[in-house]
């Protein structure tokens, strides 16, 4: 195939995309194509820029430069709609299918065949069961809702939609994250067949023999750069791992005090079918234990679990002598613990309340004189917190949907200082956090290792686990495939552990 | 009751949200003094005589109370339908209990009854997961109609029962006994929401379950108890009902329940949860009674009356969408 698609003209081409954000260039002078009847990979750790490109190109957000050729006919920016009308379609890794309706309705969604002013059912259905078939899935029935479908077969439903457009250029963006083995072969097979009929494909993905099995090109991106351009899907996968890792990350992480020998937290064969499976652990006081994982290795369901906000099969959380109770956040919560979510804007915050009110929620008992709040005293406390830790001035008074995303993160951390909890659990505790205040949330985590209290921190971001933790998990699948002092392991291990398949790892699993 | 500020210093501002609510409180206080004023221009003689105003009050307090609990059920994100036939059933079973005799059996038997109606509601939602709105629907059918069988179809009279007909015709200081109970259930309303703990939960599940969960909160706990404590002042109301109509009446307390979620919307209270106002809500109250009064002196045909309401609560959640 490769032989043939050299031949021809590139289907899609980028030249010098840059998408600029304040403070960060997402997309960094990007040149990319795609022929026809390839499937080009993309690879690249978070936040490499993958994302930033595939919205430039589905028109989702406007570059700040650069151009974006289809059939070498510039394609306007930010239209959303010219690149569906050039037959760009886009399936993201959260299906947009809306659940209660059946595969016939989500198929023709926004553009339904009519009789008049009549939905034309007759001829949308045998078009849709045409589709189906085409992608050799005749069993889907067309009628049916789609929530009652598999997650493949919804998967198949999203690329019939695409197909019902008359796509020429697929988009899929970690299409098997919510795949098993048998479902992607089945993908494959739909991706192999559109590419014959000389649909080309851009194709997200984490795992690296995925990409072995099913692409023609790979490129790989590093802080908004193509570090890897089209290279043959078939590179050595130790030399795709090292194009991924190696990004800058500015020293910003404060010295650090040794861990203590005394043991906060026990996490004994926890088990969460379908999540974590068999996961033990032990946290020290005054460590800052990093979990790494792709996003679904259970890196968020694990640290959910140990603050009892989840239902386990078997094994236990032992914190302070007692057994954390799952379902039972609040326990946990007096046994020590706090926990600042990965997403502070639906489960860290309440967004309509001041910074104040929600820094005093976790111990608002402590507040209570003679049966009544004292407001006052609530205020003070909830000031002093959040002027220990670096808060934007003001911040106590204002709602917290004001502030900006490291001001909301000290929030939360300032919640779980005013209880002087001995366990904190930070999921992401960076993200959507701007370089400076990055910085100053580093060293609050830092001095409260080191008065003592033990932290776990779940991250996306390689660079702050290695530079910030003493000792470092890797999650894979559920599985804990790799506890190591955070001086002995590499970005490059980690990143092979994450996303490769067995080879590398028997000991631990 | 607020904070004496501390001048100069640190001036405790009020919280942006805070400010909103009561940018509405205020506009809702302009809506009550213009029914005042226009009440007497129009009826100097009858309107603006404490007599006139004392019922005023009166005739607002059964429906007043049920508001009190509905708002902190409103604010924890749910709803109850239910309160209306809850008013109507604790009555009628505490006129069953007190079987003519015992005003303290008639008490405790509205008292107990909404507090079961009130559980079994709260019981629905959480243990049940069922939604609120449908969980009170039901149960408004249930208790309607178990209002309806307790009592035959007909009337208990509570005529004779003394304690019953003081919670109606008493008085205290020459203020009527109904007003009294009606304002000291807004000023515990306004303490339990503003003041304690438990207010604050509510608040913070109705505002985001998943966060009030992570900060420690039981949150089903936290809803159930919202139930339980809307059920006690469907007792309270009824009480206050069958004191000053002499009887415990099947169908009494019809769509108190819109009347009760009418004024507590209009008071600014978040209909999606994570917002409440004790302040609006008596507000609210007084806006629709003042409107009720001035179209009786006026005498306006009761058609007329329920078209004014219906604007007033679309003109009031059309402001509440404006500050938003």
């Amino acid at each position: 195939m490769n032989q043939v698609a050299s031949e021809v003209l590139p289907l899609l081409r980028v030249v010098g995309l840059t998408k600029r954000y304040p403070g960060v260039t997402a997309l960094d002078t990007v040149d990319f194509e795609v022929r026809p009847g390839e499937v080009h990979a993309l690879l690249g750790q978070n936040g490499a820029g993958k994302s930033t490109l595939i919205k430039c190109i589905s028109g989702f957000i406007t570059p700040s430069d650069g151009e974006i050729y289809f059939d070498d006919d510039p394609v306007p920016p930010g239209d959303t709609m010219a690149s569906l009308s050039h037959g760009i379609a886009t399936i993201y890794q959260e299906l947009d299918l809306v659940e209660e309706l059946t595969v016939e309705a989500n198929v023709w969604l926004g553009h339904e065949s009519r009789n008049g002013p009549m939905l034309d059912r007759s001829t949308m259905k045998a078009r849709t069961i045409e589709l189906l078939e085409r992608l050799n899935h005749p069993l889907i029935d067309p009628g049916a809702r789609v929530e009652t479908l598999a997650p493949a077969a919804q998967q198949i439903v999203s690329i019939a939609r695409a197909l019902s457009r008359n796509v020429r250029l697929l988009i899929m963006d970690e299409p098997s994250a919510v795949l098993d083995d048998k479902e992607i072969d089945v993908l494959f097979g739909v991706v192999r067949r559109l590419t014959e009929a000389g649909v080309g494909v851009i194709y997200i993905s984490h795992r690296l023999e995925e990409v072995a099995r099913i692409a023609d090109r790979v490129t790989v991106f590093k802080d908004g750069k193509t570090v890897l351009k089209g290279a043959p899907a078939n590179t050595d996968p130790d030399e795709l791992v090292r194009a991924m890792v190696g990004r800058r990350l500015d020293r910003m992480f404060p010295e650090r005090a040794e861990a203590t020998d005394r043991v906060l937290l026990q996490v004994k064969d926890l088990t969460r079918r379908g999540a974590i499976h068999n996961v033990s652990f032990e946290l020290r006081a005054g460590e800052i234990l990093g979990i790494a994982g792709l996003v679904g290795s259970g890196r968020s369901e694990l640290i959910r679990a140990i603050y009892g906000l989840d239902p386990v099969d078997s094994g236990e959380v032992i914190v302070a002598g007692s057994k954390v109770v799952p379902g039972r956040p609040d326990i946990a919560m007096s046994n020590g613990m706090g926990f600042a979510p990965e997403d502070r804007k639906s489960q860290g915050l309440l967004m309509d309340w001041t910074s104040a009110r929600n820094v005093t929620i976790a111990d608002l008992r402590s507040f209570v004189r003679h049966l009544l709040l004292n407001l006052r005293l609530e205020r003070k406390k909830a000031k002093t917190h959040l002027e220990s830790i670096g808060a934007q001035e003001g911040a106590v008074d204002k709602q917290v949907r004001l502030l900006s995303g490291g001001n909301q993160q000290k929030v939360v951390l300032a919640r779980w200082l005013l209880r002087s909890c001995e366990i904190l659990l930070l999921d992401e505790p960076t993200r959507g956090v701007d370089i400076g205040a990055r910085a100053e949330i580093y060293k609050v985590i830092g001095d409260l290792a080191a008065e003592g209290l033990g932290i776990i921190m779940v991250s996306s971001e390689l660079p702050e686990l290695l530079g910030f933790c003493d000792r470092i998990l890797v999650l894979r699948d559920g599985r804990l495939v790799r506890e190591s002092p955070a001086g002995e392991i590499t970005e490059e291990e980690i990143l092979n552990l994450s996303i490769r398949a067995q080879a590398t790892v028997s000991e631990d699993s | 009751m607020n904070e004496p500020a501390v001048t100069g210093t640190e001036p405790l501002a009020p919280e942006g949200f805070a400010r909103r609510i009561r940018l509405q409180e205020y506009a809702l206080v302009g809506i009550v003094i213009a029914l005042i004023i226009a009440g007497a221009i129009t009826k100097p003689d009858a309107f603006l005589t404490s007599d006139n105003l004392f019922t005023i009050l009166t005739q607002a307090s059964a429906v007043g109370v049920l508001a009190i609990g509905m708002t902190f059920v409103i604010a924890s994100g749910g709803i109850d339908l239910s309160v209306g036939s809850a008013v109507a059933a604790a009555g009628i079973a505490g006129g069953v209990l007190a079987d003519g005799e015992s005003g303290t059996l008639f008490i405790l038997g509205a008292l107990g009854f909404g507090v079961l109606v009130g559980v079994l509601n709260g019981a629905f939602i959480t243990l049940g997961r069922m939604p609120p709105f449908i969980a009170t629907l039901a149960m408004l059918a249930i208790a309607r109609g178990l209002a309806l069988r307790m009592s035959g179809k007909t009337p208990i009279s509570v005529a004779l029962l003394d304690a019953v007909r003081w919670f109606g015709n008493g008085k205290v200081l020459g203020i009527p006994a109904p007003v009294i109970v009606f304002l000291a259930i807004t000023g515990l309303g306004w303490v339990l929401l503003n003041r304690t703990t438990y207010g604050r939960y509510v608040v913070a599940v109705g505002g985001n379950k998943e966060a009030a969960r992570i900060a420690g909160i039981r949150v089903q706990r936290t809803i159930f108890s919202v139930y339980v404590l809307i059920g006690l002042c469907a007792g309270i109301s009824a009480i206050l009902l069958s004191g000053r109509l002499a009887s415990a009446s099947p169908v009494a307390g019809n769509l108190y329940e819109l009347d009760a979620i009418a004024a507590v919307v209009i008071g600014g209270t978040s209909l999606a949860g994570g917002k409440a106002t004790i302040t609006g809500t008596f507000l609210g109250v007084l806006t629709f009674a003042l409107i009720f009064n001035l179209l009786n002196l006026l005498n306006l045909p009761t058609e007329f009356q329920q078209i004014v309401r219906g604007v007033i609560v679309l003109v009031a959640v059309i402001a509440q969408r404006r500050e938003n």
